[in-house]
Parts: structure tokens; sequence; C-alpha cells
């Protein structure tokens, strides 16, 4: 039998580790068996690893104060995507993710600070303005702050904690270029969906769609930038019991005759979560 | 779709930097990982502590995860865990003592919203009686005082190999009492 093969004392090791309670040594001696694959272990290590989650629901069932909560997602929330990736041993990888572009979503933290930034200097050059030009100034002072409000909101959607999010996927009829993102907040019931190279063919326009029960709702049409590039921001976009996710259609130009119906094909739907 | 394959869509999300799929896993998993800290540390607030750690460890390292080892669930109780019991170990003796709460309760209790989980809280403390004594005795040690196998067979004036075949019976006879339990 080779060194590796498996024995019964292995079972030992496998139940010893699911509490984590080997010795270095035999932590690594068990690694070293299971390096090479050894079913029995690895069965056994996933019946012990259940059997210790059960042992944790033997202690009792406190909760901690709502707080908690909101300490844990406002520590993530500024700790955010850089600075994470403890990169794992290569040995034992099993999730894949797919590379994303990190610019997806820069621009709306972006616009909010060049507003901040326009309204104070504003603010400075108020004092040195005559008379007459303060009240024009003011109102200019109130709109943009009115603006940044807006996209303080629309911002807080992107980051609620409850915040479901679907990546919506091509379909056969869908362009490989078109990338689309629905960030929902079902506290508010608002949702704010990111477009990239979007340009609709002439004649076209591109529709978006929210899943509601057994039936679609338009939601409008997507009008991108000259790069292809479109956000929408929605209120009402759907109750969260009923809300499943979000599909785009390519229509002919304003859209399809029909709100309750695509007329024409689906090239991208997302639902969320799994 | 299992709820193991729910979790792990869930850690997916969280690795592209999603923090609703954070909040989700927070939703699911600290009923259950609360109680194990505060078991552990005696104090509501040691215990939030070391959740926010644990849970913080999860945000970074979530790409670590592996499916061989175990389910999320046990990963996600074993950072909890594993927090609770280095923070135990790193506050002194006379800092412990003047904390610890005997029977420390939920800083927010809820009755009835703990139903199915205080059922399967029933369950489980029905199958541990069941367990023989020394099972018993060595898998709540191992679990909730962190101790190695040799320090339990220290601490129990038994044979080390004794100590292992224990808690090898004692987590089968665990999972053989309760075949279909899993995490509400």
């Amino acid at each position: 039998m080779g060194v590796n093969a498996h024995r019964e004392e292995h079972l030992d090791l496998c139940a010893g580790y699911a509490l984590g309670s080997l010795s270095g040594e035999d932590e690594a001696r068990l690694e070293g068996h299971l390096a090479s694959g050894c079913p029995a272990c690895e069965a056994a290590l996933a019946d012990f690893s259940r059997a210790t989650v059960l042992l944790g629901a033997s202690a009792g069932s406190a909760r901690p104060s709502p707080a908690l909560r909101a300490r844990v997602l406002e520590a993530a929330q500024s700790e955010g995507a850089a600075g994470r990736r403890e990169t794992a041993p290569d040995r034992g990888r099993i999730i894949k993710v797919p590379r994303r572009s990190a610019g997806w979503l820069t621009w709306l933290p972006a616009a909010a600070a060049a507003a901040m930034a326009v309204v104070s200097a504003l603010s400075w050059n108020d004092a040195n303005h005559v008379r007459g030009d303060l009240a024009a100034e003011r109102q200019k002072i109130a709109d943009l702050q009115q603006q940044l409000d807006q996209e303080r909101r629309w911002a807080a959607v992107l980051s609620a904690p409850q915040a479901r999010v679907a990546e919506l996927q091509i379909t056969p009829d869908g362009l490989q270029a078109l990338r689309a993102r629905a960030t929902y907040d079902p506290a508010t019931k608002s949702a704010v969906i990111v477009f990239e190279n979007f340009t609709a063919p002439e004649g076209k326009d591109y529709e978006l769609w929210a899943l509601r029960g057994a039936g679609v709702a338009s939601l409008g049409v997507i009008k991108p930038d000259a790069s292809g590039y479109a956000v929408l921001k929605l209120e009402n976009v759907g109750d969260p019991e009923t809300l499943g996710g979000f599909a785009v259609s390519l229509e002919p130009a304003g859209g399809s005759p029909n709100p309750a119906a695509p007329t024409g094909p689906v090239v991208m739907a997302g639902k969320f979560g799994g | 779709m299992s709820q193991q394959e729910r979790d792990i869509e869930c850690l997916r999300r969280l690795i592209g930097g999603d923090q609703g799929a954070l909040a989700e896993l927070y939703d699911r998993y600290c009923p259950l990982l609360y109680p194990v800290t505060l078991r552990i540390l005696r104090s509501p607030g040691d215990a939030e502590d070391a959740v926010q750690q644990a849970w913080m460890q999860v945000w970074r390292s979530a790409a670590s995860y592996d499916e061989r080892r175990g389910t999320v669930a046990a990963w996600l109780l074993t950072m909890g865990r594993t927090r609770a019991l280095d923070l135990y170990r790193s506050l002194s003796a006379r800092r412990r003592a003047e904390t610890a709460d005997p029977a420390p309760r939920s800083a927010s209790p809820d009755p009835l919203a703990d139903t199915a989980q205080g059922q399967l809280e029933q369950r489980v403390r029905q199958a541990l009686d069941a367990l023989a004594p020394q099972q018993r005795q060595v898998l709540e040690i191992a679990y909730f005082e962190g101790l190695s196998q040799s320090e339990i067979a220290e601490r129990l004036d038994a044979p080390l190999g004794t100590v292992k075949s224990w808690t090898r019976q004692g987590l089968m006879r665990l999972k053989e009492l309760l075949p279909e339990e899993e995490w509400v």
C-alpha cells in the first residue's frame, strides 16, 4: 500500500480537522493525504463538517444587537474592493470568478465629487460678486445642491446593504459587446441600471423590461450617449416579492407599441441571485 | 438549488464586491455564529467584536473557500469560532473574569423569530444527550474551548488515541442521529 493510501486513522484526523483540534503535525499529515485525493476522507469531511454546524446550533439562539449588522456592512463598504483579495494557495481553490473591469461603476462617486467641488467654488465666489448677481448664484447653488442630493440618493441605492444585483447575460440574439448590470433596493423599490456598448442599430431602440412574477413591464427605452453608455435611475421598479430581474429587447425606434410585452427579440436577461 | 449551492453563488457575488451578498450571508448565518461566540466569550460585547472580525475576514478572503473541506456554513462558522477563541486567549484572565456573564442573554431577544432555530437547537441537544458522555465531552471541549486533542487528553487524563476515537465516534453518532438536519 502506498504511503498515502487511506487508513482508518485518517478518519480520526478528519474528525479532528473538522473541529479544528488537530496538532500542526497531524494537520500536515492529513493535508498530505488529501492532496492525492481520497474519496473516503472527502466524504467523511463533508459529514463531519455538517456535524460541527449542528454542534454550533446547540449553542442557543441569542441575537446580537441590530447595530452590529450596520457596523459590519459599513466596515465592508469602507474597505471596498481595493485592499481585499487574500489570495488562496493554489491547492484547493474552487471558486473561479471572471475578472470584470474595475471602472464599472466609478462614474457615480466621481460625478458627486465634481458637483460638490462646483458648489464649493460657487460658495467662495459668492462673497466677491456684486449684489445683483447674488440671487442668480444662490439659485445655481440650490440647483446643484438638489442634483447632489439626487446623486447621493442614487448612490445610496447602489450601496444599500440589502441591495439585490442582477448581471444581465446575453441571449443568442444579443451582441457579444452588450453589458448591463442592475442594482435594486427593495426598501425604496428603486433601481440603477448601467449599460455599456448599447448603441442600437439604425431605426431601432433597446428597451428595458422588469420581470414581475409571470409577466413583464416596460421600464422605458434606453438612450445611450455617443459611446453607447447609459444609466437608468428608476423609481417604483417593482415590489420585492414579485420583481425577479430584468430583460432587454431590441424594438423598433420608440420602443414596443405594447408596454406589457416586447415585440422584438430579447437580447439580454438577468435574475437576482441564483 | 440546495442551500450550499445558494451559498456558493452568494460567495461568488461577494468576491465580486457585492455587499448585498455579504448582507445575505450575514442575515442567514449570524444567528448561527453569534450564539457560538457568545458561549465561548461569555460577554455580548466581546462576542460582537469576534463576529464583526469574522465577517470582515469573510469579506476579504472569500476566494479562499474550498468546497472540498466543507460547506459554506461550516466555513463561516469556523471563521466565527476561530476569531472568538483567538479573542478569548488574548484577553487577560482578569478581564475575562470581570466581563463574564454566567448566563449571557441575547442583546435583542426576539422569541417569535426563532422557532425553527429553537427547534433545531432542541433536537441537537437531545442528540448530544444521547451520546456517550466522553464523546459529548470531547466534542464540547474541542468546539467551545478550542483545546487541541493533546490538551484534551491531558485534561481528561486519557490517552491521545482514545481522545481521537471519541472525537470521531461522537461526530459520526451525531451525524447518524440527525441525518437530515441542516442549518435553517
